[in-house]
């Protein structure tokens, strides 16, 4: 069931993106809260950092799940895929991952557990360390996607001649031609999306809350959220131009793809939309001139790759044009509402944290941040098929043989769909809940710690 | 010696003894509520996250130091895996929101721990079954890479291998939580979830029973009767850090199960280690990663220890 085993990846690993850009939002946002409520002694920033702290246990406990699944899920889903892995120095990059991962664990379980018999800046330190453990992570995590999509590190083509791995460079995995551009774009959007959806719920909280003392902490939470949040869109952008540029020259196959390229040429639209059928674009809205322009300028050159130029065995589905415009517009639709945001906080001297405009498009922008988000994946994981180790190794190479994870899938998937709903709605009701009255009773001290009032 | 193969298992010896512990955690929980829930919980709240980290360490060291057996694992027990998996998140699931769930209807904290120790026991048998097809090849055709569940369920010494390392957990737990009303089960679950196991060992190969076995069944007869002679001497296994620590001496010292052969024989461990540059990068990797968590853990001791001297009991989680 090849199919399956991918659709099953698929869903666990979008899945678990959006608990791990949710995660390093909220512990970006306790860091910056829980430092504010310290230099400025302020009972608000104080009281959000403490009810996102509970917020970010349960993410954590659930994102550890969904790591393992995914770590036990790639073994043996596409065991050859992961021998590959473990044959050369692309395994290095994940066992590093790991210890990036103890790093938040560990300073996660003295920040919660042990806050009692820590200095206050200690303690925030702790969140520091947390925040950079699970930065790391992805960072790591995107520099194995950036080997499979520019494998180095060994003999590809004794590998692909014979199956054996030769000349191995265990360190060369660590920075292949596509690490830059690929982490420097990843991790300003994965945190992007994650401070929009965490935004997206104070902007709803605030609008709900008839409460003026939580009004005053979810605006303080939103201006933390907005700050992070036009910093990211900024770097998204220009770390989105240069890694179209790095794929043109690296992966010409995927940009043509995405671009919609039929043939090469010199004097290229841009396309916005539409598919080719017969070699011929059709629903497509062009822009004359705009693609050849933008790659002349970004890149110097002048001829832009196009799909003829390849068999079309190699060609990946095209339907990630679709995914790659629609994430486009939707990052430029997000930017627009944070230029606006700017303009209103900082030149207009106005507050758009309590601008029931800004708040109210705030939620519908959240969803559609998570959106792009998995569009830049799918963009990314599809535009590279039929290769899942670019020009090495298939996904069908890849994947196990053998049948059996039909029921089991269904099970994991089904546990998935309910499970993420119920956790979001839960830690809706965590950040909103007053402590556990018995936890009160039997420890004033902690009960104090735990205490929601502002 | 096989230096990749012995930092692999002594990481997993570690894992092994923080999962038995909360295995131990779970069964008391299940088993008697009123007299463990405090010290159990108190004892899973700042553990749990550990152990998980510790099962994806063990599942990327696994991949990095055994790359040759990967697809046959992934041949021989997906299936399983699957199944661990999903118990693995109802875990994960049931632990994260009992620690800040109010009551509401049905749904409680009692029940959500209760759903987590099951979900736990569930996981712990599946490792159980997991080990002992390792161990002895049972239902294990290496060549065809196929399981067959029903034949290891009647092979020698299968359910024995399983009950009897249960015995020893059930066992061994009063002693872990300072529990003195259970103080009457530790020595006979003990003394015969040991008996039970050298059993199955003997049944798995003959070659089992040997001398090597002088590490773990004495250390594992040193925890149940230190507890039960003194309360002095109860108080040294009560301590976790000692309780782990000669748990994982334990586990790490029936590395004979599986090594230099595993799998009843059929796999040569040394031949399916990652060889040639890859070793230098995984000892590399492994020493400055194990400089840096064992700072955290030194520094997380030391928190730990100056919270004990001061802190109450549960129902106090030191959480912020």
């Amino acid at each position: 069931m090849p199919l399956f085993d991918r659709f099953l990846f698929a869903f666990t690993i979008a899945s678990h993106i959006i608990l791990a850009s949710v995660s390093i939002a909220i512990i970006l946002v306790i860091s910056i809260a829980e430092f504010l409520s310290l230099r400025r002694s302020d009972k608000y920033y104080s009281a959000l950092s403490r009810r996102l702290s509970k917020v970010f246990v349960i993410i954590f406990g659930i994102g550890t799940a969904s790591g393992v699944v995914m770590a036990v899920e790639l073994v043996t889903l596409f065991p050859g895929f992961m021998t590959l892995v473990s044959e050369t120095g692309a395994i290095s990059i994940l066992y590093a991952e790991i210890f990036a991962f103890f790093l938040e664990t560990v300073a996660l379980v003295m920040y919660v557990y042990y806050a009692n018999y820590l200095s206050k800046y200690a303690h925030w330190v702790l969140s520091i360390f947390i925040a950079a453990g699970a930065m790391l992570s992805a960072v790591f995590i995107t520099m194995a996607n950036a080997w499979m999509n520019t494998p180095n590190g060994f003999d590809a083509s004794v590998f692909i001649q014979s199956g054996h791995v030769t000349g191995i460079d265990v360190w060369a995995p660590f920075v292949t031609t596509s690490t830059f551009a690929e982490v420097a774009h990843v991790l300003p959007t994965v945190l992007f999306a994650g401070v929009m959806m965490v935004g997206g719920y104070f902007a709803w909280r605030y609008i709900k809350s008839k409460d003026i003392e939580e009004k005053k902490m979810l605006t303080n939470g939103l201006k933390i959220a907005a700050s992070l949040g036009i910093v990211t869109i900024v770097l998204a952008i220009i770390s989105g131009i240069n890694e179209i540029t790095t794929l043109l020259q690296l992966q010409p196959l995927k940009y043509s793809a995405i671009e919609l390229n039929p043939t090469p040429g010199t004097d290229l639209p841009e396309k916005l939309f539409g598919g080719l059928t017969n070699g011929k674009i059709y629903g497509a809205i062009p822009i004359p001139h705009l693609q050849s322009l933008l790659v002349k300028l970004e890149t110097g050159i002048t001829t832009v790759p196009g799909l003829s130029q390849f068999p079309t065995s190699d060609w990946p589905p095209l339907y990630v044009h679709i995914t790659f415009d629609t994430m486009v517009i939707g990052g430029l639709l997000l930017g627009l509402f944070f230029l606006a945001y700017l303009v209103d906080w900082a030149f207009l001297k106005r507050k758009p944290h309590e601008s029931k405009l800004f708040l109210y498009s705030w939620i519908p922008l959240a969803y559609i941040a998570l959106m792009i988000m998995e569009l830049g994946w799918v963009t990314d994981e599809v535009g590279r098929q039929p290769w899942v180790v670019y020009n090495v190794m298939t996904g069908q190479q890849a994947a196990n043989s053998t049948s059996g994870f039909l029921i089991p899938g269904i099970l994991i998937i089904a546990f998935y769909v309910i499970l993420l709903p119920i956790t979001f709605y839960f830690f809706a009701w965590v950040f909103n809940s007053k402590s556990k009255p018995e936890e009160e009773e039997q420890n004033p001290k902690t009960a104090n710690n735990m205490d929601m009032s502002y | 010696m096989n230096i990749i193969f012995e930092l692999y298992f002594a990481v997993f010896a570690v894992f092994a003894s923080l999962f038995i512990t909360e295995i131990m955690s779970s069964i008391l929980l299940l088993l008697s509520w009123k007299q463990a829930s405090s010290k159990a919980l108190e004892y899973i709240a700042p553990v749990w996250e550990v152990t998980g980290t510790f099962a994806a360490f063990l599942v990327v060291m696994g991949d990095f130091a055994f790359p040759s057996l990967l697809v046959p694992i992934a041949s021989m027990f997906a299936p399983l895996l699957t199944v661990f998996l999903i118990f693995f998140i109802a875990r994960n699931a049931s632990l994260a929101f009992a620690e800040f769930i109010v009551k509401r209807k049905w749904l409680d904290e009692a029940r959500l721990y209760r759903i987590y120790a099951a979900s736990t026991l569930f996981l712990g048998i599946i490792v159980l079954i997991l080990l002992s097809a390792l161990v002895s090849g049972a239902g294990v055709n290496l060549s065809q890479q196929t399981f067959l569940l029903g034949t290891w369920l009647f092979s020698h010494g299968s359910l024995l291998f399983v009950v009897g390392t249960l015995c020893i957990i059930v066992g061994l737990a009063p002693a872990l939580f300072s529990i003195d009303t259970m103080k009457n089960i530790v020595l006979p679950l003990t003394v015969t979830g040991i008996g039970v196991s050298v059993l199955a060992y003997y049944l798995y190969s003959s070659s089992f029973v040997s001398l090597l076995m002088l590490i773990p069944i004495p250390l594992t007869l040193l925890i149940g009767v230190l507890f039960v002679i003194s309360k002095k001497t109860a108080a040294i296994v009560a301590n976790k850090a000692v309780f782990i620590t000669a748990l994982s001496v334990t586990v790490f010292s029936l590395q004979f199960l599986v090594y230099p052969t595993a799998i009843g024989g059929q796999l040569h461990v040394d031949i399916v280690t990652t060889s040639g540059p890859m070793t230098s990068a995984y000892l590399t990797i492994t020493a400055v990663g194990g400089a840096l968590l064992a700072i955290m853990i030194g520094f997380y001791m030391s928190i730990a220890g100056r919270s004990k001297n001061s802190a109450p009991a549960r129902g106090s989680k030191q959480r912020s």
